[in-house]
């Protein structure tokens, strides 16, 4: 994965990945392959988020979110997982919590799975291979943040 | 050199010229067919039974710490077969293409090797009467002379034939071997001894060995196998032949002339939807069948044409019962261009139109035609899951299969059919009486497995 | 193999590594094969279901692996460790998911199971004879040869 060099702009922004208060957002990844949730930590924290967690399957990404709760703003779940795959683990975290932000990160791009991940309760569906402008853009919004001018 | 080589020439040419007297009051009997082809300049041939195919290609595989000569290998098909540039072999200037150029091979195989040879050009088949080949001549210092056969002359071209035997194995005292000398691990074995040096005089003799190298052609320029699968219609159509051609020039030349020997060959109606006259005949040839379901294997499907037409007759002949047809062929341009066909309506027999819908860009066969075929990019010689068949359709693809393969095909067609199942093979083409009766009269090939 | 699978695997190889390798792609001509064993010395195996049996197989060599993995990290690996085997079947399971969305776009149903890497050290030789298509993948970092062997549900 390139990362694109960002040039200074006239317009001096903050990092998307810190709160208004200045600390970092914390983001729980979960995705089987070590090589994913290096990329995303990887385009994560260039952007000043936190990787508080990684988890190798959902049973393990639902674990870690109910143990981290509520200091997890934002998870980014893979699909096609050992145990249990990410459709069903956003399940549990939404029903464990309503308030969840889980974006879904997967090589697959079926309507039907992005449709069952909406109507679930995801907050986005970002197809591989990943492209970091894109990633950190759907991030921001889904985090309430504007994107950037 | 040159007035040298020019006298020689000359010799070669006078001596001809005497032969075409002696000619004209014999029939030439050919008895050498060579494949011949350019190498800086001059012309040269190969045997052709030495020759397996033709082809062009550019990309050879880089063969590291190998001699100069071998260009790499190159992937024929899956075979994986060394390229030799004959040029840098015979020390002769050779032309530099770029990296993606495409080279002219000629596919020759000796034993159970095959090599893919780089030329300049490849020219056509020569046959020629093997008395006429002049012993090599040192003044040819361009190559060898160890690995050289001979040289002869053909309508004004001196031809240097190589004996590929030598290049490749590299025996000593081989003697330069005449086609009556090949062994027989080929399928025309016992008809090649009727070349043993005899006086050209009778003129059935001759007319075999005439009919012997269109067969070899046949099978070198189309793949096409003559066998007791197709006997018959290969001797009915040499006589005709003969007529058409008045007894001169019978061979091959090249692939103009094998399309047109193998012209009355096809199927009716090959590569079209069945006309109606065919379509009523085989409809007429079917027997009742009582499976709920009629599954079909129809190998060789091409575009798809004849997929279709049997889709629309099982249809008619069976209407209770569900159509299954899985179409193959391992040319993957043809067949995947077949499940989207479309047609202009007056192209389509009347016969179909109940089975056709319209759509944006034509005429097309309606869902439940198109459900009751699947189309896939198979090579009918692998393994497949197809068993339990009702019916088989293979028009005219067993005759160009190798003659072995035939024999294998035909076998695997009665594992795979249910008892007393159905094969359709082509018009001209035969199969045992002894495990197959035959069920449908002229034109329509219909044939049931004996149980 | 369907005539209509064919397209979707080879385009998504072709996009997929153009994207992740950044660079110009070169595709083979397609042919059948017997056997399917892998030859070049790394394979990456992706299950199918659904409509269809059967895998998908990317074929190359160590050297190709790890040059492969080196370009994906943006950094160069020396030898193929967990790092480097991750990402080849990540490589491995985009290319095959991309394909079965097209797919499902297409009205076929297919799943892909989890991917697993097999190297020289344990590869299984397997008998089980099945008729492959092969779409050869030239790239920079050397070749990957992608078999499909998949047939549908009886």
């Amino acid at each position: 994965m390139k990362t694109k060099q960002d040039f200074p702009s006239i317009n001096e922004r903050e990092p998307d990945g810190l709160k208004p208060d200045g600390t970092p957002f914390r983001v729980l990844v979960v995705d089987d392959s070590m090589f994913v949730a290096k990329q995303i930590s990887q385009i994560l924290t260039s952007e000043g988020y936190e990787v508080a967690a990684t988890a190798g399957d959902g049973e393990e990404g639902v674990e870690k979110y109910k143990e981290l709760f509520p200091n997890i703003d934002l998870v980014t779940m893979d699909i096609t997982m050992p145990k249990m795959d990410g459709i069903t683990a956003l399940e549990h975290i939404m029903n464990f919590d309503k308030n969840a932000k889980v974006v879904m990160i997967s090589a697959l791009g079926k309507q039907d799975l992005v449709k069952k991940s909406l109507l679930l309760g995801a907050k986005n569906y970002i197809v591989k291979p990943l492209d970091r402008k894109k990633v950190l853009e759907r991030i921001a919004q889904v985090l309430g943040k504007t994107s950037t001018a | 050199m040159q007035t040298n080589e020019q006298k020689l020439q000359q010799d070669v040419t006078a001596e001809n010229g005497r032969q075409e007297l002696v000619r004209t009051e014999k029939a030439i009997t050919v008895d050498f067919k060579m494949v011949t082809f350019s190498l800086a300049g001059k012309d040269y041939g190969v045997d052709i039974m030495n020759v397996k195919e033709i082809a062009k290609a550019s990309k050879f595989t880089y063969v590291p710490n190998a001699a100069p000569f071998l260009r790499g290998v190159y992937n024929l098909r899956g075979e994986i077969i060394p390229v030799i540039d004959f040029r840098i072999f015979f020390h002769l200037p050779a032309e530099r293409k770029s990296e993606d150029a495409q080279e002219n091979l000629l596919i020759v195989r000796l034993e159970d090797h095959v090599y893919g040879v780089i030329v300049d050009s490849i020219d056509k088949v020569v046959g020629i009467q093997s008395s006429t080949i002049q012993p090599p001549h040192p003044i040819f210092g361009d190559i060898n002379i160890k690995y050289i056969h001979g040289v002869v002359e053909n309508q004004g071209r001196l031809y240097i034939i190589l004996d590929v035997n030598r290049i490749f194995e590299q025996k000593e005292e081989e003697k330069p071997r005449l086609i009556s000398e090949t062994p027989s691990g080929n399928f025309f074995a016992a008809q090649t001894a009727i070349l043993e040096k005899e006086q050209p005089g009778s003129s059935a003799k001759a007319s075999a060995s005439e009919l012997e190298f269109i067969k070899e052609t046949l099978f070198a320029l189309k793949h096409f196998a003559a066998s007791p699968l197709n006997e018959g219609w290969v001797e009915t159509r040499f006589g005709e032949w003969k007529k058409l051609r008045n007894n001169k020039e019978l061979q091959l030349k090249n692939v103009e002339d094998a399309d047109e020997f193998l012209g009355n060959f096809y199927s009716p109606c090959n590569g079209r939807l069945w006309d109606e006259d065919y379509a009523e005949k085989v409809l007429a040839a079917l027997p009742d069948l009582t499976s709920k379901t009629i599954t079909v294997w129809n190998p060789g499907c091409g575009k798809g044409y004849e997929s279709y037409s049997l889709a629309c007759i099982l249809k008619k002949r069976y209407k209770d019962a569900r159509i299954k047809i899985w179409a193959s062929d391992n040319d993957l341009l043809a067949v995947s261009s077949a499940p989207n066909m479309v047609f202009d309506l007056e192209s389509v027999p009347t016969i179909y139109h109940e089975y056709l819908v319209k759509g944006r860009y034509g005429y097309s066969f309606n869902p439940e035609i198109k459900d009751a075929i699947l189309f896939e990019y198979h090579d009918m010689k692998n393994v497949n899951p197809f068993t339990d068949l009702d019916m088989i359709m293979a028009r005219d693809v067993l005759s160009f299969l190798d003659p072995n393969e035939q024999i294998k095909v035909l076998n695997d067609f009665a594992e795979k059919l249910k008892a007393r199942g159905l094969l359709l093979v082509g018009q001209h083409e035969v199969v045992p009486e002894d495990e197959w009766t035959r069920l449908g009269t002229e034109p329509v090939s219909l044939y049931m497995l004996n149980s | 193999m369907r005539v209509e699978y064919i397209n979707p695997f080879v385009e998504s190889a072709f996009n997929v590594l153009k994207e992740v390798l950044n660079t110009d792609i070169k595709r083979g001509e397609l042919y059948l094969k017997s056997t399917t064993m892998p030859v070049l010395g790394v394979a990456a195996l992706v299950g199918l279901a659904g409509d269809v049996e059967g895998r998908v197989m990317f074929d190359m060599s160590k050297q190709t692996a790890l040059a492969v993995a080196s370009t994906m990290n943006g950094e160069q690996l020396t030898s193929l460790d967990e790092l480097a085997k991750a990402t080849i079947t990540e490589l491995a399971n985009m290319i095959t998911a991309q394909a079965v969305t097209k797919l499902h776009e297409l009205g076929f149903r297919f799943d892909l199971t989890p991917p697993a890497l097999f190297t020289g050290d344990n590869m299984e030789v397997s008998d089980h004879e099945v008729e492959a298509l092969i779409v050869p993948m030239e790239t920079p970092q050397g070749k990957i040869e992608i078999n499909v062997a998949i047939r549908e549900r009886a």
